[in-house]
This record gives structure tokens, sequence and C-alpha cells, in this order.
């Protein structure tokens, strides 16, 4: 019987027998004496064993499908990143997607920058701060430039920092609405209960980027993650997760 | 007597000016201290960047304050 076995039938408030010799053992033989050295053989500290489940056929399906994907940090979809994390994380948990909004959801603002930066340019044609010494019109344009660059910072933070993380262990969904107010969620995987993909009009559709919503039994209901790359594929690898989780918790694995 | 009311729109502009400024400061100190908190709960390897580029532009923002104090 394996000991795994044994520790089944064992309640937790019962003492733990003595373990027996096996039934068609040798009798122990009397120890020799050996001249051992006073020093012990240094035993080199076996390598960390991966993740409890890292085997697991399911884990090798994501490993394959977010295959080949992009580990930039300035990426939309970052696959198992090496160098990120995050604060609520464990030492040993690890990362499998990392996602933020697609780039095309911020074409708005780079757009808007590159015009505001332009601008003055044109000031020659719009007399508008002719009525204003040099000066004057000196501090106007470096406010101008001051306040393009805060907007276009402002909203490189927002998607920089709005990030949705899977790891092997639950979803957490870290956002950053402004520069003042800023949420964090998280639910386990075990708690998902219902993972939805939508993609709508033209720029979804070519682009493929959409929207995934994580209905869950944890006190957050639904995790709406908006305008993410690769939708379909997100709720792919979370039904793998989920699998996988459904797959630890039959064999009394689960953490 | 158009001197005159030159001379007041041009005080009350620097007087703007100034105030702006003030509260631009205040902006970017804002930004300076969300980069850091928002750099420690997500942690990559651009973060540094980020935050440097805030304290750039908190300097920025100081600098602006003496330019209107002094150009003005």
């Amino acid at each position: 019987m394996s000991r795994a076995a044994n520790l089944d039938n064992i309640a937790p408030d019962d003492a733990v027998p003595p373990a027996s010799p096996p039934p068609h053992s040798l009798p122990p033989k009397k120890k020799k004496k050996v001249h051992a050295p006073s020093i012990p053989p240094e035993i080199p500290n076996p390598p960390l064993p991966p993740s409890h489940s890292a085997n697991l056929r399911f884990r090798q399906k994501i490993y394959e499908l977010i295959k080949g994907k992009t580990a930039s940090p300035l990426s939309a979809f970052l696959a198992r990143p090496k160098v990120f994390t995050f604060q609520a994380r464990e030492d040993s948990e690890e990362i499998i997607l990392v996602l933020r909004r697609h780039w095309f959801t911020n074409l708005h603002w780079i757009v808007t920058a590159i015009l505001m930066s332009l601008a003055p340019a044109f000031l020659q044609y719009f007399p508008i701060l002719d009525f204003f010494p040099a000066n004057y019109q000196f501090i106007f344009i470096l406010f101008w430039y001051i306040i393009t660059f805060a907007i276009a910072f402002e909203h490189f933070l927002s998607w920089y920092f709005n990030v949705f993380i899977i790891t092997e262990e639950r979803v957490v969904d870290i956002d950053m609405y402004n520069l003042l107010y800023t949420k964090f969620s998280e639910a386990k995987l075990s708690m998902i209960q219902d993972v939805t993909a939508t993609q709508g009009g033209v720029s979804q559709t070519v682009l493929n980027y959409g929207t995934v919503l994580i209905q869950t039994a944890s006190e957050i209901p639904v995790i709406k993650i908006e305008r993410i790359p690769n939708p379909h594929l997100v709720v792919q690898i979370l039904q793998q997760m989920r699998a996988e989780e459904e797959q630890e918790a039959l064999d009394g694995r689960l953490q | 007597m158009m001197q005159d009311y030159t001379h007041y729109i041009f005080l009350i502009t620097k007087i703007l000016a100034v105030i702006g400024s003030l509260i631009y400061v205040v902006f970017a100190l804002v930004v300076v201290r969300q980069v850091a908190t928002m750099s420690k709960n997500v942690s990559d390897k651009f973060n540094g960047i980020l935050i440097a580029f805030s304290y750039i532009h908190l300097l920025a923002a100081i600098l602006l304050v003496f330019l209107t104090l002094v150009v003005l």
C-alpha cells in the first residue's frame, strides 16, 4: 500500500502508528561499525521541483497554445513572462498570461498627441497669440507641450498598468482607471464558472480583439476584460486551466 | 487708456499662469506617486523608464513655475 493511501485512511486526530516492517522482510542485520569520516559528504541540493502540475497534459496543451507569442514588456499579449511579476504573487506561482488592451485602442490618444504637438507650428497661419508679447507666447507654447506630454503619458500609464493576469492558481485583474482610482480583483481558477468571449465591429473582427467575460462564484461575480487581443484563445486557455484544476481536485492534489 | 487695460490683462494672465503652473506641479507629484505605487503592484522591465519619465515631468513642471515667475 502506498504511503498516500495510508495517510488517506488516517483521521487527522488519530495517532500515527509506528511503521511496521514488511511481512516478508529479513531480520534486521547487525550494524557493522564503519569508520565514518568526521565531515559528512556534502549532498548537493536537489533542484527545485517544477510546479506541482507542470507535467500535466493540460498544462502542456496551454504551453502549445501560447507557443510563439511575444514576451516583450510592451506587448498586449505576454505569454509566460520571465521578468513580469505582481505584488500579491506567491513565490512558486507561475504566470501563464498577462493581457493588456489591444494596441489599436491606443490609436486615438496617439493621434491626438501627435496633432497637439504639431499645433504650434500652425500658429503662423492662425495668429491667435499675437496680442501677447513674445515672452508670454513662449510660456503658452511651453504650457501646451507639457500638457500634451501629460495627456499622452497618462493614457500610456492607464494602458500599461491595466493588466489582466492568468496564473496557474487564479486570475488577477488590476485596473487603473485614472491617476487617482485603481482596482485590484482576483478569483481562484476553481471559482470560475463560465467564460465567454465576444467580438463585435469591423476593427475587432479584422484585428482579432474583443471582450472576455468571466463569471465566478467568488465575491466579484463577473470579471470583464475589455478589448484584449485573441479573446477566443484566452477562453481556450482558461478552459484548460479550469480542467487542470478539476483534475487536481480529483487527484486530491489541490493546494 | 488702452495701455492701462493691456497692463491689467497681462497682470491677470501672469497670475493665472503662475496659479496654473502651481496646480500642474501638484498634478506632476500625483503622477510620480501613482507611478511608484503601480510599479510596486505590477513590475516589469519597463517600469524604471516610466519612473524616470515621471520625475522628468515633475522637474519640467517645477521649471515651468520658475519660468512663469521670471519670464512673465
